[in-house]
């Protein structure tokens, strides 16, 4: 049984949070969507998996109070500013044009 | 709506512009995200543990290269490369942590859970594990060791826990249901054997 078999076996799904022993991994749905861009991207070679393993380690490490999931955000940002395929201001700019859309769009 | 998550659309303009580049497709994160929420849990680290119970060369392969042998289940990938298998003992209990990040054995137990990756956790366990492991129930008696593994790239650590006594009789299915998630941590016990067990 392939992964890929099972992948496409089940597109549809709950989207409530998944639970593990009862307990939420992901707390909103920018987590779980944080996570996913990242394995899909290392899936299609757009970012190595050890390479994105280094900058969480030191996301991490440089504030322990950080929300794990913001630490995680933060270091996919830093892989993609550091080989050049995301530059830092692009986003900046982008993101500042996504929050200045009227509120209720903003999911 | 009220004010916008500022996390929720940095995200959300991040993933715009990979889309945009060509670098990823939506479908594709929507399907490694089902993946993980739907397919890959706890379950199957219960499989290889009742299996290990049951059948004497499969634990010595699992002992051995725990890889291969969760490959046989068909388990593994690239989120799940190098799995290490470490067996309690009367003479050893062994528990897991991932020090400066969060690596587990995903393939095998799915997601890590929020406690896991706590900063208190992640050191707590390190410095006084038997501290620990009485707070979480799990008392270990003084003349056995407590050994903490340390989660990398390089290994992913699965304990391979005691089999509860009064099980001769359970089939390997009815045993992987006796395994927990945090008896593979080594942060609890697998289920003792009831009657009415499911």
């Amino acid at each position: 049984m392939s992964e890929t078999a099972e992948l496409e076996a089940d597109l549809e799904g709950p989207v409530s949070p998944p639970r593990d022993n009862g307990e939420i991994v992901f707390a909103a749905p920018w987590e779980r969507r944080v996570f996913g861009i990242t394995i899909a991207l290392c899936r299609s070679g757009g970012c190595e998996w050890e390479t994105f393993r280094g900058r969480l380690i030191a996301r991490i490490g440089e504030d322990e109070q950080r929300a794990y999931w913001l630490s995680w955000a933060l270091a996919l940002e830093d892989v993609l500013a550091s080989s050049g395929t995301v530059g830092g201001g692009e986003l900046e700019e982008r993101h500042l044009r996504l929050l200045a859309r009227p509120h209720g769009h903003d999911h | 709506m009220s004010e916008p998550d500022k996390s929720a659309v940095r995200v959300e303009a991040l993933e715009a512009l990979l889309v945009e580049k060509g670098l990823v497709d939506p479908r594709v994160v929507d399907e490694v995200i089902e993946h993980y929420e739907n397919n890959v849990g706890s379950m199957n680290g219960a499989r290889v543990v009742a299996r290990a119970w049951t059948d004497a060369k499969f634990r010595e392969r699992l002992l051995a290269d725990g890889t291969a042998a969760v490959a046989e289940f068909g388990f593994g990938g690239p989120e799940g490369q190098l799995i290490v298998a470490v067996e309690n003992t009367p003479e050893v209990h062994n528990v897991v942590v991932c020090t400066l990040c969060s690596c587990y054995p995903w393939p095998l137990l799915g997601l890590p859970p929020a406690w896991y990756k706590s900063a208190e956790y992640r050191s707590r366990v390190v410095a006084e594990p038997r501290a620990v492991l009485t707070e979480l129930g799990v008392e270990v008696s003084p003349d056995r060791r407590i050994r903490v593994w340390d989660s990398s790239a390089e290994a992913r650590y699965l304990v391979l826990p005691e089999r509860p006594a009064g099980t001769d009789h359970l089939d390997v299915d009815a045993l992987a249901g006796l395994v927990t998630r945090d008896s593979m941590i080594g942060v609890g016990r697998p289920l003792a054997a009831s009657g009415d067990a499911r």
